[in-house]
């Protein structure tokens, strides 16, 4: 949601004219928001696209899946777990606990009833998932591509272990012995397909302890996304995924430096960390 | 005594007295008044509660403040640990989760409740969906319904209710769904809703799994909530009306909440409201 969503690499496939994606996750809302104002998802399977209390609905996903355009296969936190703990385990099913009777049973045909072999009662079985591509930010990788994710990993480490390919943007690229001073690595390098370095990656959202989430910046891209696709392309889409050929000139349009050191204010105190989610008014 | 609330911090205290002590608690994404009940319950009503932040996973977090979205650093601040997100859903598909906050933009008689999309056969409104919602509804032991947005003013003469007969999508499962098909059929190790907690009043669920009113706050009354619920709600059969949150949990809300981040669950008219202690509180 609001950390660590592989921002940078995001804009990058939206600048190579990639589109037709099947997206899959659990809770998000910038990232895949992005990816749908830009045409780019023709089917959504994650459990949760939206901005919180914070900014509500996400308005591009919501007009994609309304219009058609997206096909939606909504998935559950659980579910996408046991199917990624499937893929990895070289499982053709995993049984799960829950779902059945719900409509998400209903509306994924490929989810099974079966009777267990030893108590004899009906049990939901899901497929293994094993995605195509895995797209991740962490704070560090080392040249041999070990990553470390600082914080929360949520579901990146099972979706490396589950995808075909892994990519991976990191803040930092640092031998292995500062890695392993830094606390190891979360994900084996053999794992990771490709890594590159590209600071403040994540940016709008946060990457600790790098620096916060740029709640006005997310502002400014939620007035332009309120406003239907048409104005979205004009007014977001155009300045800072389009006509930035690269990172470095993004990181330029959005305040460059002084952006940076904004968002990086928050270990100063709990002060000026509270001060960067105060409401604009 | 000239004790005052805001409606936000009443329903903060009344969310955290569902909880038990001595059981394990998590608590979703956007849902601030939920968290902030929960570090409530902790420090006041059940000190061996053992709280997951949501998102970040983090155990029994003692953070400075509340930020505007849920996975922020600032959350899982002096954690004592972190579960991953497979060992806190694994423990709820074993039914060691004590109990779960749910909401939807539709809740219904049932306890069904729907954040997935509105419309049955076609699709009117795309909800931002349920997170792991559906998995928790079935084997959480217990669940607590909230919503802060009961009362549903008509928009060009149309209502759209919260609390509606049926929803149009069950995401999280209730004591039964459309099929009549119930939570013991399935085999589910989770009671169910046991109250929902809303802006209007507090409900719980009688023998047939049905939605009953149990009591009001000092502004609210029998005919709001008739007139904002699609359906006629059972009644318990007296509907008292709530005391409001001591002084020592008023002092731990305002503490920890200084950006108010709870008050965007509430729509802006109930934002500045105030409420004042009425005379027969009933402690509920």
């Amino acid at each position: 949601m609001s950390s660590r969503e592989p921002m940078a690499l995001i804009r990058s496939i939206i600048r190579n004219r990639v589109n037709g994606l099947t997206v899959v996750g659990s809770a998000h809302g910038i990232d895949i928001d992005l990816l749908c104002g830009a045409n780019a998802v023709s089917a959504s399977q994650e459990s949760y696209v939206g901005f919180e209390q914070d900014f509500g609905m996400a308005h591009n996903y919501r007009r994609g899946c309304e219009s058609g355009e997206i096909e939606i296969q909504d998935n559950c936190c659980y579910t996408l777990v046991q199917q990624l703990r499937a893929s990895i385990q070289g499982l053709p099913f995993m049984p799960i606990q829950s779902v059945r009777g719900t409509d998400f049973e209903k509306n994924h045909p490929s989810y099974k009833t079966i009777q267990s072999p030893y108590s004899g009662e009906d049990i939901l079985v899901v497929p293994p998932l094993t995605p195509d591509v895995a797209i991740i930010h962490a704070q560090y990788a080392d040249l041999h591509g070990n990553l470390r994710i600082e914080g929360p990993p949520v579901v990146d480490l099972l979706f490396a272990q589950a995808s075909r390919t892994v990519l991976a943007t990191v803040e930092k690229i640092v031998t292995n012995e500062e890695l392993k001073r830094l606390g190891g690595a979360n994900i084996p390098y053999f794992y990771v397909s490709y890594i590159a370095e590209a600071p403040m990656g994540a940016h709008p959202t946060a990457c600790y302890p790098f620096y916060a989430y740029d709640r006005e910046h997310t502002e400014l891209y939620m007035s332009a996304a309120k406003e239907g696709s048409t104005a979205f392309k004009k007014k977001y889409l155009k300045d800072f995924v389009y006509e930035c050929e690269s990172h470095e000139e993004y990181l330029h349009r959005i305040g460059g430096e002084d952006t940076r050191v904004r968002l990086s204010s928050w270990k100063e105190s709990t002060d000026a960390w509270m001060e960067l989610y105060k409401e604009s008014t | 005594m000239g004790k005052n609330c805001t409606l936000g911090e009443l329903l903060i205290d009344q969310l955290a007295r569902t909880v038990e002590d001595d059981t394990l608690v998590f608590h979703g994404f956007g849902s601030p008044l939920v968290q902030i009940a929960l570090h409530v319950a902790k420090r006041v009503y059940t000190p061996n509660l053992v709280l997951v932040a949501g998102a970040t996973y983090g155990v029994n977090p003692d953070p400075p403040f509340i930020a505007p979205t849920t996975n922020d650093w600032v959350h899982d601040r002096n954690s004592e640990c972190h579960l991953s997100i497979g060992e806190l859903f694994d423990l709820s598909a074993s039914g060691r989760l004590g109990r779960m906050f749910l909401s939807g933009l539709q809740i219904d008689r049932w306890g069904n409740t729907n954040v997935t999309q509105l419309g049955r056969k076609t699709l009117k409104l795309k909800l931002p969906g349920g997170g792991g919602a559906c998995n928790l509804s079935c084997n959480a032991k217990n669940i607590t319904l909230w919503t802060a947005a009961h009362r549903s003013e008509p928009v060009k003469g149309k209502r759209r209710y919260r609390i509606v007969s049926q929803c149009d999508y069950v995401t999280g499962f209730g004591h039964k769904n459309a099929d009549g098909i119930t939570r013991r059929q399935l085999g589910y190790l989770g009671n169910g809703p046991q109250c929902l907690v809303t802006d209007l009043g507090v409900f719980d669920f009688d023998q047939d799994g049905h939605l009953r009113l149990n009591v009001l706050y000092p502004h609210t009354t029998v005919d709001d909530v008739l007139e904002n619920t699609e359906f006629e709600p059972r009644m318990k059969k007296e509907v008292k009306t709530v005391s409001l949150p001591s002084l020592e949990v008023l002092s731990i809300i305002r503490k920890l909440d200084p950006l108010r981040i709870h008050e965007k669950e509430l729509s802006p008219g109930d934002r500045s409201l105030t409420l004042e202690e009425p005379k027969n509180a009933a402690i509920c």
